[in-house]
């Protein structure tokens, strides 16, 4: 019974997979096509693409024997169909009958484990037929759409070969992402001993005179390590899927949420086929949907208001994918009326922040903060209790940054960077009053020897010119609390930077370069602020990591 | 019935009377306590210990139990005394409390007993000072004074 059961939810879980995202791709279309429509454009193109895929879903539904998602894929059918042959119906009432079916399809689907409520397929239905019948009554009765069902069995055969072409040929195999997250593991664990081989060697090496055996040795370790890194490399590419995946229901969000605040807002999106490591993507969508509902409520102005600003009524929304220096760089850009920069500085003198010390670019991103809204009123669809500051935490989290410019009267954009994988970082290991430390290699701008007199003081902290700018340089051991005075001589500084943010932190070695396996740090440890995680070295002692980009934040005199 | 012969026993031990306590006991300046061994995962020798910045108080920081971090409580500290200087005796209990693993500094681990839950008194009030609600009895076995510990009080502090 329980097997039968599970083998059961595993079919389910498996039409979800396959049926979802082309329920979705269909939807997208619609969204494309209505405003293709309201366009004058015919659309034919897009018509035409859709059939085979809902198609297919209509025929896993009816496999899975699941007839509220077979009916609506049909009925789908049957309007595109006859939309096919009646240029005419095309518009805004066909439009959104698509639109709307789509998001019912999409949400049966997604809910497909919990048993489907029929009720409102049925509903759906009823709308088609209406909205079919009133077609053929102004048209002349045409014969295409009747005839179009009853070809349906005939064609069936072929668009399902359309659909999936390769299906047992094709050399996938699916597999469960927590065996891949075992494999990480392991794979960390592997590096962590091969690290563990390597300062072994180092060790005899120094004590023993070099002989054949020890050079065979050391060869045999810089193979491993290669090999190891070989295999890091095609672990992260199997764990990478594109970023279109999250992005699938973003339109159809937008496109619900303007329409229920009397707004058009338009999406376009790019770079969605850059891969990101699934870990990271599942946990990003959240806040994009946060700043996407944020733009179309706050920032995007009503039809009116744009008309008087000298803008288009539709607003858009640009969000872009690109690949920079090995992060992921999104940028969610929309064309609406910027962030309010009167209240945010009101807010941040109700809250007594020096405000006198701070440009526009740190007064603004002040929004990232606990508690700073500035929005009087909780909207119903933007406030879940959720603001800025849980976004910026989650970026954080993820070992990203997020950055706002804001253009009075023209937009906002919201810049994320992001690392591609989460569990292997590069990091420069330093040592500060004899403890060792991991530094991000993505936020180290530099790595500096200090000489008498780099290091000056100016309003009673470190400061140095390094490459032209004067940057404040703290002591590593008045930040980590090492106990050791400010005064402690030490040898290097690094420069650590984040956007235009840079500081200089003093340590005394620098280690070198290591690739660090990451490990969360237990919430009962507390929440340091200058750490993010640790990490075991090759020596198998722990480490912690510094977080770069809080430190960068805190405006501490140290 | 009682043509049956009696169950063998060993000589040596007297007779249970009742339940008993099965209980690890350690070492904190010279004074004993214990936890249920229930709780006890392993008794590890002190690697090296790395502290964390800005960590909380009583956290003497974390260390690598076969490739996993574990953090260890200094709970010395935790009772008032000074931080535990590490000496080849010093031991970290591994315990489980509530679902965390968690480490606990010790300067010693003596053994693992079995205490006739009858020997348990609660705490005399002079041992209580104040916030140290986490010791819920002293048992008197065998000429000792053990203190029993409520790790779960002890440790789990609001964040």
């Amino acid at each position: 019974m329980a097997t039968d059961e599970n083998a059961f939810g595993e079919l389910i879980q498996d039409y979800i997979i396959e049926c979802l995202p082309l329920a979705e791709q269909v939807g997208d279309a619609f969204i494309e096509l209505e405003r293709r429509w309201r366009e004058g454009d015919a659309g034919d193109d897009l018509l035409v693409s859709l059939k085979g895929r809902l198609h297919t879903v209509k025929g896993n539904s009816a496999m899975m024997g699941l007839p509220p998602m077979q009916t609506v894929a049909h009925a789908l059918e049957d309007v595109c169909a006859f939309l096919d042959a009646e240029p005419a119906m095309r518009g805004e009432e066909a439009g959104a009958l698509l639109v709307r079916g789509s998001g019912l399809l999409i949400d049966l689907i997604r809910t497909a484990a919990e048993g489907a409520d029929p009720k409102p397929a049925g509903r759906f239905v009823r709308r088609v037929r209406t909205f079919l019948a009133r077609g053929r009554k102004i048209k002349a009765p045409s014969k295409r759409p009747q005839l179009l069902l009853e070809r349906r069995r005939g064609e069936r055969r072929s668009s399902e070969a359309e659909a999936r072409p390769t299906e047992g040929s094709s050399g996938v195999v699916r597999v469960d992402f927590r065996r891949l997250d075992a494999m990480l593991e392991v794979l960390g664990e592997g590096m962590i001993e091969q690290a563990a081989v390597a300062e072994l060697y180092r060790g005899l090496a120094r004590k023993t005179r070099a002989t054949d055996e020890l050079v065979d040795l050391d060869r045999a370790i810089i193979a491993l390590q290669k090999t190891m890194k070989r295999l890091e490399g095609i672990l992260m590419e199997t764990r990478l899927i594109p970023i279109s995946s999250v992005f699938g229901r973003f339109p159809r969000l937008v496109r619900d949420l303007a329409q229920a605040k009397q707004k058009r807002v338009h999406v376009v999106t790019s770079g969605g086929d850059i891969p990101l490591d699934k870990a990271i993507l599942d946990r990003i969508a959240e806040p994009l949907v946060h700043l996407l509902t944020n733009a179309v409520i706050h920032g995007i102005e009503g039809p009116q208001e744009r008309a008087r600003a000298g803008k288009p009524a539709e607003g858009r929304l640009d969000l872009r994918v690109s690949t920079e220096s090995g992060r992921v760089i999104i940028r969610l850009t929309d064309d609406g009326r910027g962030l309010d920069d009167s209240r945010i500085l009101a807010k941040a003198q109700s809250l007594g922040f020096d405000l006198p010390s701070m440009d526009p670019d740190q007064l603004r991103s002040l929004i990232f903060l606990p508690g700073f809204t500035t929005a009087d009123r909780v909207s119903s669809l933007a406030g879940r209790g959720v603001g800025l500051d849980v976004v910026a935490n989650t970026v954080h989290e993820l070992g990203g940054t997020i950055e706002v410019e804001s253009r009075p009267g023209q937009g906002v954009t919201f810049t994320l960077s992001l690392p591609l994988t989460l569990a292997i970082l590069r990091s420069l290991i330093v040592e500060v009053d004899r403890e060792r430390y991991a530094v991000p290699i993505s936020h180290v701008a530099a790595t500096v020897r200090t000489e008498p007199n780099t290091i000056q003081e100016m309003n009673e902290k470190g400061v140095a010119l390094w490459r032209g700018d004067l940057i404040q340089v703290s002591d590593g051991g008045t930040l980590l609390g090492t106990g050791a005075g400010p005064n402690a001589s030490r040898r290097f500084y690094v420069v650590i930077s984040m956007g235009s943010r840079r500081r200089g932190i003093l340590v005394d070695r620098l280690i070198g370069h290591q690739d660090i396996v990451v490990k969360s740090l237990d919430p009962m440890v507390g929440r340091p602020e200058v750490v993010s995680g640790t990490t075991i070295l090759g020596d198998g002692k722990v480490a912690c990591i510094l977080d770069a980009v809080r430190i960068l934040e805190q405006r501490m005199s140290a | 019935v009682s043509a049956r012969p009696e169950p063998l026993s060993f000589p040596t031990e007297a007779p249970s009377p009742g339940p008993e306590l099965h209980l690890v006991t350690f070492a904190l300046d010279r004074e004993e306590f214990a936890i249920p061994i229930g709780q006890v995962r392993e008794v590890i020798r002190v690697a090296e210990i790395t502290r964390v910045p800005q960590a909380r108080a009583h956290v003497r920081g974390v260390t690598n139990l076969r490739g996993r971090i574990l953090a260890v409580i200094e709970i010395r500290s935790r009772m008032g005394l000074l931080p535990a200087e590490i000496t080849p005796k010093s031991r970290v209990v591994v315990v489980g409390v509530g679902d965390r693993t968690l480490g606990i500094l010790v300067d010693a681990v003596s053994q693992v007993v079995k205490v006739p839950a009858t020997t348990v008194s609660p705490a005399p009030e002079e041992v209580l000072s104040p916030g140290a609600g986490y010791i819920t009895g002293v048992a008197r076995w065998n000429s000792r004074l053990i203190m029993l510990l409520d790790l779960e009080k002890m440790l789990l502090l609001p964040e």
